[in-house]
């Protein structure tokens, strides 16, 4: 080895040099890696605190009294939770088969070069923000349903006795229907992205051989990729429904605000997110702000609920798929 | 391939005559002993006892999965970047035993350079690429700097092809030139033993022949150790061979002798391709 | 063969379909795009961007708004980029099959998804109470929450494309870990987490709801970054369900100028990632 008088001098200069840098840099990650942990607790602590007066003025009935005074201060979240659940279940209803749709184009159908394209141009419907939704369904779009939809629905689904007190009332353009279809648009995008990424990851040659059976395209995506990749799309699914539930300003705008419940879609109503955006800094009282952040806790663990559940359904795909 | 073969192999190969057995320039570098090695509770390496000497080039051979790989990376003890792999015994370099609990690891693989399979230049300029190690430890002035990476680069057999281009990305550069710049990164901080994973497997021919070249160079100044799956390669370049077999050294000799009148039936086997 | 035409008219009509389905999900993106452009091109004038925030019936600008979106999100992204990376960091680098590591993933996904109107409350708690009054601060610690799981998720998915021969390289030189990921693993991820980081401030250019509770809104210019603060977003709420005219078009100026920002930045996003991909 050349020169070795080098040696000696590396020897001293290669001391120790390292351990410091390593110590301190493994516990600058690991803190804020906790630090993730710690605002995921901060929440929780913060709105259990907050919402505390109102849970122990009203307890249990808080969650199906359906009234909302803030003059006498009494609070009940029936109306904003229906409204959050049936906004997000019309989006489901909508979004689901819509998104299904895409994904199997995307995947299955549309030529090489129209792919890349169209993906980022649904992907695009997802960067849209929620308040840009929400002037859009304002000023276009629930005009648009008043003038046209409404009352196609109210004349056809409204005269049938039974399901029609689903379809009545006058219309308004806003309402719980209004809301939920731009929750579906807005929610579309993201299911369909993840039934995009599953469906790519089935084998090409499982594929290959319903084709070579002679299936037609329908029967294989139905039959082969569908049931492939089902716990891969309830998880997207899932995230979609987490994602419906939360979402504030598109709905803020369109859905009337409205404390109560109808039987009909087409009335106004409100969602817990809904009633916070519109309430909260104008709320005057102790027990009013904090019904609002019952409100906002009740929300919280509806979405955990389900946004844990897509997880875990995601992880246990990766886990199959990755052994 | 039979004896005979390889007789004629080994003669073509070489115009030197034959080293004898007593060679006084002869020492030893490294001395393996009773070497387990474990992935988990798998035993991969049992009871390995074998030297490696200085200024000569120690050839590892066998099956894929005989452990050849797992020998050559407990020498660095690269293997500590993964938990589950553990290894016991002694590795003794220079009358220090490196498997012990106390040993500086970035130190020990200061002195140790390691070329892998594939060619692994980092995403930075071919000057730094080199410059990378030397700055890990040394603080030298800039034109020092500049001459430890253009004789690193010279030493490589690569200055001549990047001298107008130290500043550009090393992954602009070919297969060949990008492994020759992996070597020339590895002695550009003098290390005294060189631990090669094949590496030309992923090389084509001709860059295959300037990387024995190459090696048949460095041996003069580095004790190196070479995993290889290809015999052809092993007889060609170097001194020592050491036979693997399912994680036990089969036998270890001078290559001439492995190759020409190896002392186990296995190795025979081996060598004339019954399998493997 | 009477089952074989069923089956083929069954395909057809499902195709038919589905690319229905697609064509209405881009018909949406037109509608939208379209009509923002269309309500939002009026207000596109000097004044929007010179001038505040107007009592209604006047004219004016929207330049405090524009000023506070600007700021707070650049205090969002200075804070929550390096916390999203060392915490991606730790994912990628240190946490290799630990329960720890696995229980900080799985919060940070739930993190990333979770409703942002929460985090307004949660950030409201947390400093707006405290402090006493609404707080351009608290605006930004609140997006700074919302940019953390985005920057966490890209920055470990791309450290862990790294491959482990170029971790392995550079240790074999003697290299400690830490220099390691610093000087060779963030060198080579270093594309992706600078997209991960675009993604995360075009999503918080157009959050309202954690604004709502935390920095609210102000009507006039201020720099002061401990009292309320205009921003974009707000603003666009509150003069939209407004039934002022001037109002309503700034509004739809405001919303263009978002939308044509998060459009900036994600296909920018987009054409970075591939151009790194195309490259290597």
């Amino acid at each position: 080895m050349p020169a070795d008088v080098a040696l000696p001098d590396l020897a001293a200069a290669k001391s120790r040099q390292g351990a410091p840098g390593d110590l301190i840099f493994r516990a600058l990650t690991f803190l804020f890696a906790l630090l993730v942990l710690l605002i995921l607790g901060g929440v929780i602590v913060a709105l259990i605190d907050g919402a505390l007066p109102a849970l122990r003025t009203f307890g249990v009935s808080f969650l199906y009294t359906d009234v909302w005074n803030p003059v006498t201060e009494k609070f009940g979240a029936l109306a904003p939770i229906y409204g959050t659940l049936v906004t997000s279940a019309i989006a489901m209803v909508v979004g689901i088969p819509v998104a299904f749709g895409v994904a199997m184009f995307i995947t299955e159908i549309c030529p090489i070069w129209l792919k890349r394209p169209l993906a980022t141009m649904i992907e695009l419907l997802a960067a849209i923000p929620s308040i840009i939704y929400g002037i859009w369904g304002l000023f276009v779009f629930a005009p648009f349903v008043q003038q046209y939809i409404q009352p196609a629905i109210i004349n056809s689904l409204g005269q049938i006795p039974g399901i029609g007190a689903l379809f009545a009332g006058p219309p308004l353009g806003i309402g719980v229907l209004t809301a939920g279809f731009i929750l579906a648009i807005m929610v579309l995008p993201f299911i369909s992205s993840i039934m995009r990424d599953v469906f790519e990851t089935v084998p090409a040659m499982l594929k290959e051989s319903a084709y070579g059976l002679g299936a037609t395209r329908t029967e294989v995506v139905l039959q082969v990729v569908l049931p492939y990749t089902r716990i891969g799309v309830v998880g997207g699914i899932m995230l979609g429904l987490g994602r419906a539930l939360g979402e504030t300003m598109a709905v803020t705008f369109v859905i009337g605000n409205a404390h109560r419940i109808s039987a009909s879609i087409l009335q106004p109503g409100t969602t817990i997110s809904a009633s916070l955006a519109n309430e909260f800094t104008e709320a005057v009282g102790d027990l009013y702000l904090s019904s609002l952040v019952a409100l906002g806790l009740i929300l919280f663990v509806i979405t955990f609920i389900v946004l844990a559940f897509a997880k875990l359904m995601l992880l246990r795909l990766q886990k199959r798929a990755g052994g | 391939m039979s004896p005979a073969t390889a007789r004629q192999i080994m003669s073509l190969a070489r115009s030197d005559p034959p080293e004898t057995r007593t060679d006084p320039s002869l020492r030893q570098k490294v001395l393996i002993r009773d070497v387990d090695f474990f992935y988990g509770a798998f035993k991969a390496l049992k009871n390995i006892t074998m030297p490696l000497h200085d200024k000569r080039v120690t050839a590892f051979i066998g099956p894929s999965g005989c452990g050849k790989s797992t020998l050559l990376r407990v020498l660095n003890r690269i293997y500590e970047l993964y938990p589950g792999q553990r290894a016991s015994g002694e590795v003794i370099i220079d009358g220090e035993n490196i498997l012990s609990r106390g040993m500086d690891l970035n130190l020990l693989r200061a002195r140790i350079g390691m070329v892998f399979q594939k060619p692994t230049p980092f995403p930075m300029s071919i000057y730094d690429n080199i410059a990378f190690g030397i700055r890990l430890y040394e603080r030298l002035v800039h034109h020092e700097l500049d001459d430890r990476v253009e004789s690193a680069l010279r030493r490589a057999a690569l200055w001549d092809e990047v001298k107008d281009k130290l500043r550009q990305s090393g992954l602009g550069l070919s297969g060949g030139q990008q492994q020759r710049l992996c070597i020339a990164r590895a002695i550009a901080v003098e290390p005294e033993i060189l631990l090669l994973d094949e590496p030309a497997s992923a090389l084509d021919p001709i860059s295959t022949q300037r990387i024995e070249e190459l090696i048949a160079e460095l041996k003069a100044d580095y004790c190196i150790a070479i995993v290889t799956h290809n015999m052809q390669q092993a007889a060609r370049s170097s001194d020592y061979t050491a036979f693997m077999y399912l994680g036990e050294l089969i036998e270890f000799d001078e290559t001439e002798l492995i190759f020409t009148r190896p002392k186990q039936k296995h190795t025979e086997d081996y060598i004339t391709g019954r399998f493997g | 063969m009477a089952i074989y035409a069923q089956r083929r008219l069954i395909n057809a009509v499902v195709m038919v379909l589905a690319m229905a389905a697609t064509g209405f999900g881009v018909l949406w993106l037109v509608l939208v795009l379209w009509t923002l452009l269309w309500n939002g091109i009026a207000a596109i004038t000097p004044a929007l961007f010179s001038q505040t925030t107007p009592p209604p019936g006047s004219a004016g600008g929207l330049l405090n708004a524009i000023f506070g979106s600007v700021v707070m999100t650049l205090i969002a992204t200075l804070v929550g980029t390096p916390t999203g990376i060392l915490a991606g960091t730790f994912l990628a680098e240190y946490s290799r099959g630990s329960r720890f590591g696995e229980l900080v993933r799985f919060i940070n996904d739930i993190l990333l998804s979770a409703p942002s109107i929460i985090v307004g409350l949660f950030v409201y708690e947390l400093m707006v109470i405290r402090m006493g009054h609404f707080s351009a601060w608290a605006g930004a610690v609140a997006l700074a929450i919302i940019v953390v799981p985005v920057v966490v998720r890209t920055t470990e998915d791309m450290l862990n494309l790294v491959p482990n021969a170029l971790r392995e390289a550079a240790a074999a030189l003697g290299s400690p870990k830490w220099k390691v990921i610093v000087m060779v693993s963030y060198r080579a991820a270093i594309q992706g987490m600078v997209t991960g980081v675009m993604l995360a401030v075009a999503r918080i250019a157009g959050e309202t709801a954690p604004l709502l509770f935390t920095a609210l809104n102000n009507q006039f210019w201020s720099i002061n970054l401990n009292a309320p603060m205009a921003n974009l977003p707000v603003v666009i709420f509150q003069f939209a369900m407004s039934p002022y005219a001037d109002w309503q078009v700034l509004a739809w100026g405001g919303a263009l100028l978002i939308t044509i920002t998060v459009l900036f930045l994600n296909i920018g996003a987009r054409a970075l990632a591939s151009w790194s991909t195309f490259k290597q």
